[in-house]
């Protein structure tokens, strides 16, 4: 190909046209939540598409986290985000959800996300513990409603998600050093500045 | 409901008679309220399919829009410089990422943009059709293309879709690093060699043209503009954000002593810029395909496409699969 860059010049011509894909033949979704400081709580951030679990977390960490201080982050197979009602105006969540009777067997641990203001990202409040996640909100309900609306609840499996382990929260204490992703490592004031009082004098 | 609920129902008609007028009208109280829409909110078809149409061709720009920079990386004048733009034309990567993302909570798989991209189907940013002959042109990409870009998106920032205002506001965070970095490096030029400030005005010769088209032929007033901005899809029209950037660079870029390329520009005394109207034949003619580098353009998304086909098929489980995103 002719191209002023040499690297694309040499590319190999590709032949056979690449054929369109199949309908949502392709990777699965996973839900990406950050901690942005010690002691803050988790909160959503996006969603990354990979093939499992673990590649998901690697290109969470490459999508979200480069930017900003970050002290942990985990992910999610959206199919694993239990997701309640969305309401709006003075209607809270919470009130919405559907009775459930007490389930028989081992309880686990749901993670629980509320919406507590539309346009925003939904925020850790806390752990519960129940055998269905439709329970787990239910459990949350008792636990965290505060009257204040919530537009919007998500309980997720503590087991489904994949967090970050204690050695791989090294990653991020290089983030400050890397100065020159940062606006504030291009002050061009002074050399503007010499510019400009050369040129008018 | 599990995530991944919502799918697409398809675009049936333009029209908003086929609309049902109480969720209608509830819709728009909303967007007059200042509320956001989020994903499972009852939308107009039409709203959905113009916020794709937009949030996917931002998307593409951003992918398309690193080519013109990255083919800079291996010549930046030194190891600063080098580390920078590698970061910068990351970021845009980075930043297609979460528009894809955005763009899929409306429906539309990942996918199936990638396959208009390449087919020729959707459209990207005109300005990425032109080449970067020298450091030079590229540091006007990084200073005045990614201001003008800026503009933009502060503008979309404030609209009324509830994911892609997410996805901007992180987006503004980073651009403020590509912005600083490009005037940086054009404060060097400005303020080096002869040859130097010559490389840069030369650059201004051959980007301000494409820089004018950025923004978009002048709006008619139709009721079809009327009833975007109405819903907060579109935030100003193109004239309002061309002068917006004109009011903000302009002055920057004469701070420096370079020319701009039109002998018509100046501020009239209402404060609106007077600028000869650019070239709308040749804006038209390049979207279509008959610019400088489309080919080129398309032709390295496909070759990517091909090669990568094999990692893709190796990397691919029965266990997952794709749903659309939550938020």
């Amino acid at each position: 190909m002719n191209s002023l860059d040499p690297r694309v010049a040499r590319l190999p011509k590709i032949n056979e046209p690449v054929s369109p894909k199949v309908p949502l033949d392709q990777f699965g979704t996973f839900e990406v939540f950050v901690q942005p400081k010690e002691g803050k709580p988790f909160q959503h951030e996006g969603s990354v598409h990979a093939p499992d679990l673990e590649l998901a977390w690697v290109l969470a960490k490459e999508t979200f986290t480069r930017r900003f201080t970050c002290t942990s982050l985990y992910v999610v197979n959206t199919r694993d985000v239990y997701v309640s009602p969305l309401t709006e105006g003075d209607k809270n969540a919470y009130d919405l959800l559907p009775e459930i009777t007490e389930q028989a067997g081992s309880k686990k641990d749901f993670e629980i996300y509320q919406l507590t203001k539309r346009g925003k990202q939904h925020v850790h409040v806390g752990t519960v513990q129940a055998v269905l996640p439709q329970e787990a909100l239910v459990q949350a309900a008792k636990l965290y409603n505060t009257g204040n609306i919530v537009y919007n609840v998500w309980a997720i499996a503590t087991a489904a998600i994949r967090f970050t382990t204690p050695e791989e929260k090294e990653l991020w204490l290089t983030l400050p050093e890397k100065k020159f992703r940062d606006a504030s490592d291009y002050k061009g004031g002074d050399k503007l500045k010499n510019f400009l009082d050369r040129n008018i004098s | 409901m599990y995530g991944g609920g919502n799918t697409f129902e398809g675009i049936k008609t333009d029209s908003l008679a086929a609309e049902d007028p109480i969720k209608l009208a509830e819709f728009e109280a909303r967007i007059t309220r200042g509320e956001k829409i989020e994903p499972t909110d009852w939308m107009p078809q039409l709203y959905r399919k113009q916020l794709i149409r937009m949030i996917e061709q931002h998307a593409h720009s951003e992918i398309i829009g690193a080519l013109p920079e990255g083919t800079w990386i291996t010549r930046a004048p030194g190891f600063k410089r080098k580390m920078a733009l590698m970061a910068k034309v990351q970021d845009e990567v980075g930043h297609a990422q979460l528009l894809y993302s955005a763009a899929e909570t409306l429906g539309k798989s990942r996918e199936q943009m990638i396959d208009d991209l390449i087919t020729g189907k959707s459209k990207y940013s005109n300005i990425f059709n032109y080449p970067t002959y020298t450091w030079a042109d590229c540091c006007f990409i990084s200073w005045l293309v990614d201001a003008g870009a800026i503009v933009n998106q502060l503008a979309n920032a404030k609209g009324s879709y509830g994911p892609y205002c997410r996805a901007l506001d992180r987006i503004c965070a980073e651009e403020s690093f590509h912005l600083k970095y490009g005037h940086h490096c054009v404060i060097y030029l400005a303020s080096g060699t002869a040859k130097q400030r010559q490389m840069f005005q030369e650059a201004l010769n051959r980007w301000w043209p494409p820089m004018m088209h950025f923004f978009g032929p002048s709006d008619k007033i139709s009721a079809h503009t009327e009833v975007l901005m109405r819903w907060k899809v579109k935030m100003g029209t193109n004239d309002e954000m061309r002068n917006q950037f004109l009011d903000m660079y302009v002055p920057k870029i004469w701070e420096l002593g370079f020319t701009i390329p039109d002998p018509n520009l100046r501020k009239d005394e209402t404060g609106k810029w007077e600028y000869t109207e650019p070239d709308w034949e040749e804006f038209k003619r390049v979207i279509n395909g008959d610019g400088p580098c489309n080919k080129e353009r398309l032709e390295v998304r496909r070759v990517a496409e091909a090669r990568g086909k094999w990692v893709r098929e190796a990397l691919k489980t029965p266990k997952t699969s794709y749903v659309t995103p939550l938020a």
